[in-house]
């Protein structure tokens, strides 16, 4: 090693040894305790892969799954398509979009415990905001996170309002496609539906394909208003939150971080197959 | 040099890191105590442990940890980190499992033993929350059981005849009474009888039958007894009957307590602890009412048995033995009883009034309810039984009135057994 390499090594050290002290040792630790029987207090005791077999036969993780799940297949594209649209709406230079922009950013730096309260009463069935609209119009609103059957639209409904997050990705992409193009499709008389179509969605799926691959995560990894909100008939019981009670509720480590791999795992492989797709539909130069 | 600077750079860089990982060295005589008080409450806790501290004259030093959020996430997180604090509070439903677990000192010979704070002391029902395989693994501080608050000025405009302070009432009696304020009209809204909402816990309704949930042996499960079934019967005909609002109507007024202090409902079962004295004196005069008490209904055993939230201070397992940390832990728990209603000792029930002079119009049924006041029987596997019980029994039943509880019960039953025979 050349002496000004080394010495750029050892600049990098500091970073290198939290690296492995904090990132890579944990993971190692993490796939050991996995196979270990720990209820956090005492010995880890080695049992093989009896923890991956209980997961699997746990009717609990299945129904967490399937919360979660069903969730990501309706919330990702909704997030999407409605983050999309308003980076369409706001991209444009109309007097007073930028307070538009901000209105609808806004969501994404507010704390997911407040979100959650507000939601907590927007969606109380008996004076929150939505069913109180509904009764203007003589409707009887669901009871919504009391409802087993309106859990998910509840979370549907948050998730949406919350679609803003991705918007300045989106606008930033809107604003890198050339104004030329659209100039040529107008003289060949495209209408706004066809430039859409066939210059905007096609140079936006590159940064469509990277919300779509954070979407995925960030919906199996969804966590904080689902704690503090729940659901009737267990319907609001998603993945992490069935981790988190397992862990800290039940003290059952090895379990819990079993369950962590294979949350792992499911992510690791959707995205692989979000990525296999690529070639199918994301514009590449 | 360039290169032995670097070296010492880099020496220093990870010796700072590995120093602020390592634990602080501290001296034998000195204690940590983790509380999950916070603002007024820790403020007072600190008085509490100074005032500890002062009269221990330096043979033992407490120092105050507060952990106000994520409490127990943290405290598992320092045992396992070997790091934990010598004193902590611990809730009654955790007893057993930080027991099992291996992380708490065993107390029972100096508890015995000791020259000022002995079981006997203790309310029955109350001390039984720190037992755990015939041992006691903390000094339980607080109680606060389950009674009835009622509206006393709504009773009387209704021309309804209101229970007495010690009175010997039955869980039949009370829903009769339920039945006769139900539909009403009050203060221009429609009145319920009482407020169920997954609160009061479910043991109320399990015990108000004659049954329960664990046996006293902590091995067997009792929850498909007809006494227990006959139980959650009196929370079905409360909610099929409309006794109570809906349960996705409760969270519309904030929480259970404030219907009761909007005087939407008439009777509501609070934890003597809960404030409604001071509330109802900072209301305007016209929203003011009389509050009236009484004990829980008799259940079908013959005792009015009140649900009991009770806390323990815990000691480290590394402390088992210690006698001057023992020494510590008594002192600081004797002086949480001149602190926190109520206090679980015989023979301290005056405290209250001292505490809380408020409270003294409820002295009569707090006094009377104290001997009845008891937890259910906590064992390690209690978490799992009481997912079930809730998600699966309560929520349901609470959901829809005409739910099976029954067979549900049995499946808990079996569901509970079959965890218990894994230990």
């Amino acid at each position: 090693m050349k002496k000004r390499q080394r010495a750029g090594f050892y600049f990098i050290l500091p970073w290198l040894i939290g690296l492995i002290v904090f990132t890579a040792f944990p993971m190692l630790a993490a796939a050991y305790i996995s196979l270990t029987d720990w209820d956090i207090v005492g010995n880890a005791k080695f049992i093989g892969l009896d923890n991956f077999k209980n997961v699997f036969r746990s009717e609990e993780f299945i129904k967490s799954l399937w919360v979660t799940f069903r969730y990501a297949i309706l919330a990702v594209p909704l997030i999407i398509a409605t983050s999309l649209t308003m980076a369409v709406m706001v991209s444009k230079n109309y007097k007073g979009m930028r307070i538009f922009r901000v209105i609808y950013y806004m969501p994404a730096i507010v704390s997911g415990v407040a979100v959650a309260i507000v939601f907590k009463w927007i969606l109380d069935p008996s004076y929150g905001l939505i069913n109180g609209v509904l009764s203007f119009f003589h409707i009887k609103g669901p009871d919504w996170l009391y409802d087993p059957d309106w859990v998910l639209p509840s979370y549907l409904i948050m998730a949406m309002w919350g679609a803003g997050g991705s918007l300045l990705t989106y606008l930033a992409a809107l604003k890198d496609i050339p104004q030329d193009l659209y100039d040529a499709a107008m003289i060949d008389g495209a209408n706004t539906w066809k430039k859409v179509k066939y210059i905007t969605i096609p140079l936006m799926t590159p940064i469509i394909f990277y919300n779509l691959v954070l979407g995925i995560i960030a919906a199996f990894r969804k966590f904080t208003d689902a704690y503090v909100l729940g659901g009737a008939g267990k319907e609001g019981n998603f993945y992490m939150v069935y981790l988190y009670e397992e862990a800290f509720s039940h003290y059952r480590m090895g379990y819990a971080t079993a369950l962590a791999w294979i949350l792992f795992a499911i992510i690791l492989l959707l995205t692989i197959i979000v990525n296999w797709t690529k070639k199918y539909w994301v514009y590449s130069e | 040099m360039k290169r032995n600077i670097l070296i010492w750079i880099v020496f220093l860089l990870v010796l700072s890191m590995l120093n602020g990982c390592s634990k602080n060295s501290k001296d034998k005589n000195t204690f940590t105590f983790a509380t999950w008080a916070a603002g007024t409450e820790l403020e007072e806790f600190q008085a509490v442990i100074d005032k500890v501290n002062e009269e221990a004259a330096g043979e033992y030093k407490i120092e105050v940890l507060s952990i106000p959020s994520d409490y127990y996430v943290k405290i598992s997180t320092k045992i396992a980190a070997k790091n934990s604090p010598d004193f902590f509070w611990l809730t009654q439903e955790l007893i057993s499992k930080y027991a099992k677990m291996g992380a708490l000192a065993d107390i029972t010979e100096q508890f015995k033993h000791s020259d000022s704070l002995i079981p006997d002391m203790y309310y029955e029902g109350v001390l039984a929350s720190a037992e755990y395989n015939g041992s006691y693994w903390g000094l339980p501080w607080i109680a606060n059981p389950i009674i009835v608050f009622y509206n006393k000025t709504m009773f009387d405009e209704l021309g309804i005849e209101c229970p007495t302070a010690t009175d010997d009432w039955t869980w039949e009696e009370f829903i009769d009474i339920c039945r006769q304020v139900s539909g009403k009209e009050y203060k221009g809204n429609t009145v319920y009888g009482t407020i169920i909402d997954g609160w009061p816990n479910i043991e109320t309704f399990i015990w108000a039958g004659g049954g329960d949930i664990i046996a006293k042996d902590g091995e067997t499960i009792v929850l498909a007894s007809e006494e227990a079934k006959k139980g959650m019967g009196y929370l079905q005909t409360i909610i099929k009957e409309g006794l109570s609002p809906r349960y996705a109507e409760v969270a519309s007024l904030g929480s259970n307590n404030v219907w009761f202090e909007k005087q939407r409902v008439a009777m509501f079962f609070g934890g003597v602890q809960d404030n409604f004295e001071t509330k109802v004196d900072k209301m305007d005069e016209s929203e003011k009412f009389e509050i009236g008490y009484a004990p829980m209904p008799v259940c079908d055993d013959g005792s009015p048995w009140s649900f009991d939230w009770t806390a323990s201070t815990v000691m480290a397992k590394s402390l088992e033995g210690n006698d001057l940390a023992y020494k510590a832990l008594e002192a600081v728990t004797k002086a949480f009883f001149e602190w926190k209603i109520v206090p679980p000792v015989k023979g301290s029930i005056n405290n209250v009034i001292k505490i809380n002079p408020k409270k003294e119009v409820a002295m009569e049924t707090i006094a009377y309810i104290m001997d009845y006041a008891r937890s259910a029987n906590y064992i390690p596997e209690w978490s799992d039984i009481n997912d079930k019980l809730w998600y699966n029994l309560y929520v349901s039943l609470l959901n829809d009135a005409s739910f099976d509880y029954r067979s549900q019960m049995d499946e808990i039953q079996a569901y509970s057994q079959d965890l218990i025979s894994k230990r």
